[in-house]
């Protein structure tokens, strides 16, 4: 672990201050770039695809504090955000609260969720924690179907989400949810950056590597993995805040498996050992599956092939691949010189 | 670890993802050059299971939208359908959709999903504004709550609400004149199977209140093996038996059924049985199965029908499902409403669509009419018969009367507080 000993070593109180604020500064400059961009592409498309990449970027980026930082191969991350989803439309329409306070109510119901899944969950190891989780997965989804009279069963949230408008931002236009899609995606990448870089982040790492290495120095792992659970379910819950909002509806198929599926084929795509890598995953996907589904009714059979080749052809996601020829480049450069 | 690959490779694929990326964002502005043409979209299912629901619809709107064409298009402009795949998720079918309007140029949209996916179009043509036929989905709610009424959107398929008040009064004047007062149900286990089974049987109640329900099976949607399904409705030993299983669900479970016999010791009522996609699949198809009519070219019994059934068989090489005439009857409507309007505008459109009758082969009177008040379809063929194991599979089929679907419909809608 190259990259854990350089960045432990650098980790001094000091310089920690400055990255974040460095951190901070550039979260700042992404979302004035993105918030910049309907003045210059007058695209509908593109806010549509920015909306959508907000979405599952938190999503998968949250299955990565899972997947690559702690070592939990989660099979139901999706229900986090059918959850998000689903608490949100509801609370939308049957109370009639405004955004923000639906918004905190849904991330506290996310909360207590997962605490209760993520603590019978996370004692278990590897494929038990993976299968159990899917079986989590799998029991939100049946309660959504047959629920009908709350959820409207298989037919999901009917009637359309209102969105009053709330401080001036009016969610029901396109380029006020966009804004606001935009804010959460970078706010919630900053916040998740923040956790992968914190101390918390680092026996994150460990218990990956080494659990009971991990629990000999005394730290509780439990814990720490219930935590780390928590908080990734609650950006996941966002990514389904935002969807809701984007499709002015929820449908059992956002809390069903293969949302889960998509979540880790991402993080393959992109890399799980770089913190973007997630991002760059997603904005792949989504860019494929929009360009080959305009193409082509055989959309699985490319999707498969692309998947095979970074399965078997690159054999990690496009970032670790990206991180790892710049190093080489680098070194070579270095030796030459 | 060794290395298996040399860096260029990754530059070369990272080159042709971005490739793939700039081909994604540039397209669309090419694809807007607006011509005299008037585009379509159409949102479907084009793969995994229900893949036949998408390429049927897609057949029959194609059926028409050549002829419309051919006699010059709607208002003068010929129409250029956009129909693309939503994979049967509705996140899917609402970013299709917006898709097609937004960036497409789409000023229709046809919308032929099932299910989630029509509610979730339903939103985007709330909040876009754009004229929008549902093709496919026959959940009542969608056009009879008033909750989901928008001026913009109308039904051209059945309703569900309709098939059960037919289906009920049909089968309790069966059940009066044999004496069958013990039923079983045996439906697929999702909203459409719980729905319809529900509101027949309340119909067949309300017709015939002496008959009750013995057993009910609700086997999974696409379940292959119905062995204990079948067991368990022989051992309850009821004399009749309803399903609204559908397609390959309602065939395998024929073909499962027949091996113990099931279809001689009971009267079976199977709303969805007369439909090419099940009666043409069946390997010995019973005889005496009680169904309602979905698409089939000897009912309505006239020369049009026939004709345009014997038409599709031509042109596909297989024939239409009730997909194909309630999309095909999308485009027959859009094109009278336009030449009513003599416009392509949407909004025009959909006031001269209100309440708009059309010469139809799918009519039960030879018209079909889209009713103003709820902007849904009325009038189409509906009725009951049985099967027989050879074309034309259905030869009797008593049609459902009109008034009393409106009577009871209406009453229907009060007791759900839709009106």
């Amino acid at each position: 672990m190259t990259e854990l000993q350089a960045e432990q070593a650098l980790e001094v109180p000091h310089e920690a201050k400055t990255r974040r604020n460095r951190d901070a500064v550039i979260a700042l400059a992404v979302f004035v770039v993105l918030a910049l961009l309907p003045a210059v592409f007058s695209s509908k498309l593109l806010l549509d695809f920015v909306i959508r990449c907000a979405a599952y970027g938190l999503f998968a980026t949250s299955l990565n504090l899972l997947v690559g930082y702690t070592g939990l191969i989660s099979f139901g991350h999706g229900m986090f955000f059918g959850l998000g989803a689903y608490g949100f439309g509801l609370m939308m329409q049957k109370t009639g609260v405004p955004v923000p306070v639906a918004f905190v109510a849904t991330l506290a119901i996310t909360l207590v969720v997962a605490l209760v899944i993520g603590a019978i969950c996370v004692r278990l190891k590897e494929i038990y924690f993976a299968f159990v989780t899917l079986a989590f997965q799998m029991l939100i989804h049946s309660t959504i179907l047959s629920w009908v009279s709350l959820t409207g069963g298989d037919q999901g949230l009917r009637g359309g989400i209102p969105r009053p408008p709330f401080l001036g931002i009016d969610l029901s236009n396109q380029l006020h949810l966009y804004v606001a899609s935009c804010a959460l995606l970078v706010i919630g990448l900053f916040l998740m950056h923040r956790i992968a870089q914190s101390p918390f982040g680092y026996t994150l790492r460990m218990i990956r590597d080494n659990a009971t290495r991990a629990s000999f120095i005394g730290i509780d792992v439990w814990r720490a993995k219930l935590t780390i659970f928590v908080l990734a379910a609650l950006f996941a819950s966002t990514g389904g805040i935002i969807m809701a909002l984007f499709v002015s509806g929820a449908y059992p198929e956002f809390a069903y498996w293969t949302i889960s599926g998509e979540g880790i084929f991402i993080n393959m795509l992109g890399g799980v050992t770089t913190f973007l890598g997630p991002m760059v995953g997603t904005v792949l996907l989504l860019i494929l599956n929009d360009t080959v589904t305009r193409l082509t009714d055989y959309h699985g059979l490319v999707l498969g092939i692309v998947i095979l080749f970074f399965a078997i052809g690159l054999r990690k996601g496009l970032m670790d691949f990206v991180v790892e020829w710049y190093a080489q480049r680098r070194n070579g450069a270095r030796e030459r010189g | 670890m060794t290395r298996t690959r040399k860096p260029g490779v990754s530059r070369r694929a990272t080159l042709a993802i971005m490739g793939a990326g700039a081909v994604s964002f540039a397209t669309p502005w090419v694809a807007r050059a607006q011509a005299k043409t008037i585009k379509v979209g159409m949102p479907t299912i084009l793969s995994g299971r229900v893949a036949q629901l998408g390429t049927s619809s897609r057949n029959g709107v194609m059926l028409e939208v050549e002829k419309v064409n051919a006699a010059g298009g709607l208002a003068g402009r010929q129409i250029e359908m956009v129909i693309r795949d939503s994979k049967g998720q509705p996140q899917e079918a609402a970013r299709v959709a917006r898709e097609l309007v937004n960036t497409d140029g789409c000023e229709i949209l046809i919308d032929a999903e099932a299910s989630s996916g029509a509610f979730a179009v339903h939103e985007v043509a709330r909040d876009l504004g754009v004229l929008c036929l549902h093709t496919n989905s026959e959940t009542s709610a969608l056009t009879a709550d008033p909750k989901q009424h928008i001026p913009n959107a109308f039904r051209t398929a059945r309703q569900g609400v309709h098939d059960s008040i037919v289906g009920g009064s049909y089968a309790a004047a069966i059940a009066k004149a044999k004496g069958l007062k013990k039923w079983a149900t045996c439906s697929p286990d999702y909203a459409y199977g719980r729905d319809t089974t529900g509101e027949y049987v309340t119909y067949l109640k309300r017709f015939a209140p002496d008959i009750e329900i013995i057993s009910e099976s609700w086997p999974k949607l696409f379940q292959p093996d119905y062995t204990e399904v079948v067991t368990k409705i022989l051992q309850a030993k009821p004399q009749a038996l309803y399903s609204c299983l559908w397609g390959g669900d309602l065939t395998s479970y024929i073909d499962q059924a027949n091996i113990y016999a099931l279809f001689s010791q009971m009267e079976v009522f199977a709303v969805n049985m007369a439909d090419y996609t099940a009666l043409t699949v069946v390997k010995n198809l019973p005889k005496g199965i009680h169904s309602g009519n979905r698409y089939i070219k000897t009912y309505p019994a006239t020369p049009e029908n026939a004709a345009w059934g014997d038409a599709y068989k031509a042109k596909y090489n297989e024939y239409p499902t009730n997909w194909s005439w309630e999309n095909a009857t999308a485009i027959m409507l859009l094109a009278e409403a336009s030449k009513k309007a003599n416009s392509a505008d949407g909004k025009k459109v959909a006031e001269a669509l209100r309440g708009l009758k059309i010469k139809s082969p799918f009519g039960a009177d030879g018209t079909v009419t889209m009713r103003a008040e709820d902007q849904t379809l009325v009038g189409y063929a509906i009725g009951w018969g049985t099967t027989i194991p050879q074309e034309p599979y259905v030869p009797q089929v008593q049609p459902g009367d009109w008034k009393t679907i409106f009577e009871l419909e209406a009453e229907w809608k009060k007791s759900k507080g839709y009106t």
